[in-house]
């Protein structure tokens, strides 16, 4: 049982590869590069919305049980989020600037 | 809006032959000798005279009995900048006031004439936020020239001496990134709302795109404020004494 279940994962993940290879040996160069583009950019928002979320979180948590240090928490609050912001940013300018 | 092709226009018929003379002496002649000023040209000359028509509009309604609507935007303005510089900098603030002022009036009426259709946004082409950032590179270390003397350069080779060979090319490095984060941010956040706001467009061309011109309007604002306050924590930096 445990062997027939390992033949068949094996056999499926080749079924999602075989494709993959295929592809990219048979068509010109450029097949990728859009999904390559697509992927690239997905991670590098989703992991941003994760580092924006931990800013933000304790941020709002801070300002609930001081509400009178809201200046200083504002400062480093924008600041570490358009520090965050522009990791994913670069990430887009690479694309942009190396997709044509 | 056929505003921005007509200034473009009427300056491309006044201004062209010296224009293209001047770049082809600088060796980069242009793509079209007829017309060598663009939209993002334009655009950012009209932001200047539109500031400078608000100074001198400001500068001549100067009154203590009864402030005009134009005073009181510029002395909220002040108190803003102010606000924020002061704890950053400390005492000696009010030298930098002017240079902080004009980069964050700069951005904002460049983010903000962008929000209008069909208009290039100055900031959105990579050369314009490179200007800026280069200009506050050479300002915080000049003013850091100015106020530190020689002992500037002692914050390039860090707290001990047998380490500065390590420290001096981190710090190159470091301030050089500086000019590369403000440039791409900049350029990379008001780029990136343009093609969202055209992206959704082109899905849905009916009312629904106006929610993303509402966040266009808000990164501009906040883009605006993150580079006047990266501006103001370098020349905070450039010149805080050691002690």
């Amino acid at each position: 049982m445990r062997t027939l279940q390992n033949v068949f994962m094996t056999l499926s993940v080749l079924c999602m590869a075989v494709p993959a290879f295929a592809q990219a040996a048979g068509s010109s160069s450029n097949s990728m590069v859009p999904l390559a583009a697509g992927i690239s950019m997905a991670i590098a928002s989703g992991l941003c919305g994760i580092g924006q979320g931990l800013v933000v979180g304790p941020a709002t948590g801070a300002l609930a049980r001081n509400p009178g240090a809201r200046p200083g928490i504002f400062l480093f609050l924008v600041l570490g989020l358009a520090f965050i912001e522009s990791l994913a940013l670069f990430t887009f300018a690479i694309i942009l600037f190396k997709v044509k | 809006m056929p505003l921005q092709h007509f200034l473009a226009h009427l300056l491309n018929l006044l201004l062209a032959v010296p224009v293209t003379r001047l770049l082809n002496w600088v060796g980069h002649p242009p793509i079209d000798p007829a017309a060598p000023i663009d939209g993002v040209f334009t655009m950012e000359l009209l932001a200047v005279l539109l500031l400078l028509s608000f100074f001198v509009i400001v500068r001549l309604s100067l009154q203590v009995e009864k402030p005009r609507v134009a005073q009181q935007l510029a002395e909220m303005l002040e108190e803003f900048v102010t606000n924020q510089s002061e704890p950053i900098i400390g005492d000696k603030y009010r030298v930098f006031l002017p240079f902080i002022t004009t980069i964050l009036l700069f951005v904002v009426v460049n983010n903000l004439l962008g929000l209008l259709p069909d208009v290039d946004t100055a900031t959105a082409s990579p050369e314009v936020p490179l200007g800026l950032a280069l200009l506050t590179f050479a300002y915080y270390h000049w003013q850091g020239l100015k106020e530190n003397k020689a002992g500037y350069f002692k914050q390039f080779l860090g707290p001990v001496w047998w380490i500065a060979p390590l420290m001096l090319p981190i710090e190159i490095i470091s301030h050089i990134a500086r000019v590369l984060s403000l440039t791409l941010r900049l350029f990379a956040n008001m780029f990136a709302s343009d093609l969202l706001t055209l992206i959704f467009f082109s899905l849905f061309p009916f009312a629904l795109p106006v929610v993303f011109l509402g966040l266009h309007l808000g990164v501009s604002l906040i883009q605006a404020y993150v580079f006047m306050l990266l501006a103001t924590i370098y020349v905070g930096l450039a010149t805080a004494h050691e002690h």
